[in-house]
């Protein structure tokens, strides 16, 4: 006799088949394609840790670069940010010159984020040693000086009157200073 | 009196068998289900983070940038002042050089220096002296001399050198002039 499938056998049969049609389907329509984006995800993810590493790594190098730069060069970039003073000039370079006068302090020049400003100086000295040591002193001077031609040398009894133009560069903005 | 040498159970609906393949079959959709929503959180995920780390390159660059700008104008600031004190330290031996020219027979009076030129004025006891002292070494500098003499009261010359530096001429000229 042709064995009887009861009740509890079938039931486990529909339901075992339906199981099966629905993670079937919810794996191959839901699932995998989930995973594929997941993966791709995941690997872009990657990539772009490894960009921004970099971009890390570059922002700290540069930092250092520049704090060694600014460590290295403090004084001139600080002889840069002081703006020109006519008396402290005068007072620092008193030694050099028997008189010395500032007769005009004009912004010359704005090139990029630097200023020049134009200063004319006459003065009486007694040897051009004097002269020779204030180039040299003015290399070491808080500010950034360039001395410029023309440059006029006259006798005048037992003194020499130069007169000569600096530039001082600077970042400063324009300021109008009368000769003190 | 009883009819059967066994207890009697209830009958259930679902048997113990079924109860337990219920069960695994809970346990095999909770897990698809688990990883699905896995899977939709680590995406969500990822797609916060790209959204992060966009910005944060972003950021990262354009700090470098401003950091390279400040690198740029301290470089252009330190070449600038290396420049300028080279220059002021060639003047400086420029204008030594030209006053140890001068012998000390000639005497000078003014002197007027430009980037192309230089005038100079002073006294000689004699032309010749001019000529080969202070004039020979001048020509072999510049590119174009010129020079006139007045006499003074004491039988010496009074004299005015003028000497130009051409950009492009290699010749040496010049003049004498009474």
């Amino acid at each position: 006799m042709m064995g009887r499938i009861n009740n509890q056998t079938l039931y486990l049969i529909l339901f075992s088949t339906l199981l099966l049609t629905i993670i079937f389907l919810f794996s191959f329509f839901v699932l995998i394609p989930k995973g594929k984006e997941y993966r791709l995800l995941r690997l872009e993810s990657m990539k772009e840790e490894k960009v921004v590493n970099q971009a890390r790594n570059d922002y700290k190098a540069t930092n250092e670069k520049l704090e060694k730069l600014q460590k290295d060069n403090a004084k001139t970039i600080k002889a840069y940010k002081i703006p020109f003073n006519p008396r402290k000039f005068t007072k620092a370079y008193a030694d050099e010159f028997q008189n010395l006068f500032l007769t005009e302090l004009s912004m010359a020049d704005e090139n990029g984020s630097f200023k020049v400003y134009e200063v004319n100086v006459t003065t009486k000295i007694t040897s051009p040693e004097s002269f020779y040591n204030f180039l040299e002193k003015i290399n070491k001077s808080q500010w950034i000086i360039g001395v410029n031609f023309p440059i006029h040398f006259e006798r005048d009894g037992e003194l020499i009157k130069s007169s000569f133009t600096m530039k001082v560069h600077n970042h400063e903005e324009k300021k109008e200073k009368k000769e003190d | 009196m009883k009819y059967s040498f066994i207890t009697p159970r209830p009958k259930r609906f679902i048997s113990d068998e079924m109860r337990l393949s219920f069960f695994f079959f809970a346990v095999s959709i909770a897990m698809v289900v688990g990883t699905y929503f896995f899977l939709l959180y680590k995406t969500v995920h990822f797609k916060d983070e790209h959204t992060s780390f966009s910005q944060t390159i972003k950021d990262l660059e354009a700090s470098t940038d401003v950091l390279e700008k400040k690198i740029a104008v301290i470089d252009a600031e330190v070449k600038m002042h290396e420049q300028i004190a080279t220059d002021n330290t060639v003047l400086k031996e420029s204008i030594r050089n030209l006053f140890d020219l001068v012998p000390d027979q000639i005497t000078l009076t003014r002197a007027e220096l430009d980037e192309k030129s230089l005038i100079l004025y002073g006294i000689t006891p004699t032309k010749d002296t001019y000529s080969f002292m202070l004039q020979a070494p001048l020509k072999s500098i510049f590119s174009r001399t010129y020079t006139s003499f007045y006499p003074v009261e004491n039988g010496w010359y009074s004299f005015v050198s003028s000497n130009y530096l051409d950009d492009d001429a290699n010749t040496t000229e010049g003049g004498n002039e009474e």
